[in-house]
């Protein structure tokens, strides 16, 4: 790259990204607020998961981890060769790297009308989600993925004109 | 876990963040990169916003345990986002269209700078009027922070094409800048 490019690339660099709006913080503040307060209600958004989902997201990372595991000393294992002194670098530790995360949309289906404990009248959706996140260490090509199905429904408020 | 863990450049706020789980740090942070990459995918700044409010939400709840740079993650949940926002939006009556708006606020996407408002204004300008998949790298790269790498994959492209498109996109930039010069 040359000289003007690369005092371009700075310049742009000095460049900050406009705030994002008050109002996205209170609605951050009041989302958050809302799921540590576990059972009371969003009125903006509403997000309920299934036990069973959540049976299967805590078993999958253990899974994941005892395969991986099981991957590490199958390939550390496999060249037995005679005993010379066999040094494996377990000192150093594994770099991970997320190199693929989707949150794939695969149902959605409106629910109709229905009204909030307040009066306002809402829109339900549900949504059916599956994400996966996939974790690379490129030193070994060992590889992780985790997939969970996601369901969410949202209430969402409608205003008529 | 120790396996997973890993060094990045920005990791360390990170940790500090996870530590106390102050998402007002984080977000203050890293908020306003997560806003400019959600403007590429959306039409309006509020759908970029509603698109944040969404891979933020999901993030902090759901993935901010998870190790590694979690800027690429919110990234690819910004845009998946993004994207599950235009396909419902197709289904929108036109009436709620009007009523949740449906032009795109005129808002500078980048705060007042030291060098002057007619330069940023002169660069915000110019970069609107590059190939949407150009500004797109540009934009992750330079103010995402991720590597073209990372760009490949959250863009589905060689590495190769999406380096060559930043330079394209500096390149076409300078031509515009160098122009908007000249023209006062």
């Amino acid at each position: 790259m040359d000289e003007e490019l690369a005092q371009l690339e700075a310049e742009l660099k000095r460049l900050r990204p406009a705030a994002p709006s008050r109002e996205l913080l209170a609605r951050l503040e009041r989302e958050l607020a809302c799921s540590e307060n576990a059972g009371s209600v969003s009125a903006a958004v509403v997000r309920r998961r299934s036990r069973a989902w959540w049976l299967a997201a805590a078993a999958l990372p253990i899974a994941a981890a005892i395969t991986l595991l099981v991957t590490f000393r199958a390939r550390h294992e496999l060249p037995v060769t005679p005993p010379v002194t066999a040094t494996l670098t377990v000192s150093e530790p594994a770099l991970f790297k997320p190199v693929a995360a989707e949150n794939v949309l695969y149902s959605a289906r409106d629910e109709g009308l229905v009204t909030l404990d307040d009066g306002t009248p809402a829109r339900r959706e549900r949504l059916r989600y599956v994400d996966t996140i996939t974790w690379k260490n490129p030193q070994t090509n060992a590889s992780v993925r985790w997939t969970v199905p996601r369901e969410e429904v949202r209430v969402v408020p409608v205003r008529f004109q | 876990m120790a396996l997973f863990r890993q060094n990045r450049t920005h990791s360390a706020p990170m940790e500090e963040s996870r530590n106390h789980d102050a998402w007002q740090n984080w977000f203050q942070l890293y908020g306003p990169k997560l806003l400019l990459c959600a403007r590429q995918w959306t039409r309006t700044l509020a759908d970029a916003e509603d698109v944040v409010q969404d891979a933020f939400v999901r993030f902090w709840r759901h993935q901010r345990e998870l190790p590694g740079d979690p800027m690429a993650l919110l990234v690819t949940s910004v845009r998946r986002a993004a994207f599950d926002r235009a396909r419902r939006d197709q289904r929108r009556t036109a009436r709620e269209e009007r009523a949740f708006g449906g032009e795109d606020t005129v808002a500078s996407v980048f705060e007042p700078s030291l060098d002057g408002d007619d330069r940023r204004e002169a660069i915000e300008a110019a970069l609107l009027r590059l190939p949407a998949e150009q500004r797109e790298v540009l934009v992750l790269k330079i103010w995402g922070e991720l590597t073209f790498e990372e760009i490949a994959l959250q863009l589905d492209l060689p590495p190769n094409t999406a380096a060559s498109r930043y330079r394209y996109a500096l390149a076409a930039l300078r031509k515009q800048l160098i122009a908007a010069d000249c023209h006062g």
